[in-house]
């Protein structure tokens, strides 16, 4: 499981048909450092995260059970809840960059 | 299975219902080279109550959903399945500062 950063969105026509009606956001997980290098990922969401909300990114069987196909789907990466808040080495992070620092939850 | 250090907690509100109740928690993996200690942070699901600053252990996949009380379908793959008390690696002295750490 993963701290990331809604980035965008993709939309694809052409694709395996477990995927049909699926949408697919591109996600930035969360590093202490340099944070602007950060590798992508493309992940289904199901939950309703919007373009610039953090949120947490599992993996797997775990992504696949949320996904909610049964394990039958092409797909391993999905976006399970919407961050309100964290604090990481002492640092406010809120549920978007801009809410970073601030002081209630 | 990885040896990590608590950094941070994380809170969510919209999440699956997987998730209701339990404590999300921010853990960077111990690395040999310090240089390398910027990979992403894991969010674990912590049954045990560890505190920020503490060494855990986290498991990852079926051991991670066992560790919450069966190997049912969960929408989580890490948790946390130990807090460690001490250890020793010769080539690294983590287990030292992290003592100083708990006595201070």
């Amino acid at each position: 499981m993963y701290l990331a950063t809604v980035i965008g969105q993709v939309w694809a026509t052409r694709k395996e048909t477990t995927l049909s009606g699926l949408r697919l956001l591109v996600v930035q997980p969360f590093k202490r450092a340099d944070p602007d290098n950060a590798s992508t990922m493309v992940a289904v969401d199901t939950i309703g995260a919007n373009v610039g909300e953090r949120v947490l990114v599992v993996m797997g069987r775990a992504a696949r059970h949320s996904i909610g196909k049964g394990h039958d789907i092409g797909f391993q990466c999905a976006i399970v809840g919407v961050v309100d808040g964290a604090e990481i080495d002492g640092k406010r992070l809120g549920q978007t960059a801009e809410d970073d620092g601030a002081s209630s939850t | 299975m990885f040896l990590g250090k608590v950094i941070g907690e994380l809170w969510s509100t919209r999440k699956s219902t997987d998730l209701d109740g339990k404590r999300l928690l921010v853990i960077e993996r111990l690395a040999m080279d310090p240089s390398e200690a910027e990979v992403t942070p894991v969010v674990a699901a912590d049954p045990l109550g560890a505190d920020v600053g503490e060494y855990v252990v986290v498991a990852f996949g079926k051991a991670a959903r066992v560790a919450f009380g069966g190997d049912g379908d969960f929408a989580f793959e890490a948790a946390i399945v130990g807090i460690v008390d001490g250890g020793h690696v010769p080539s690294k002295d983590w287990f030292e500062t992290y003592k100083k750490a708990q006595e201070s």
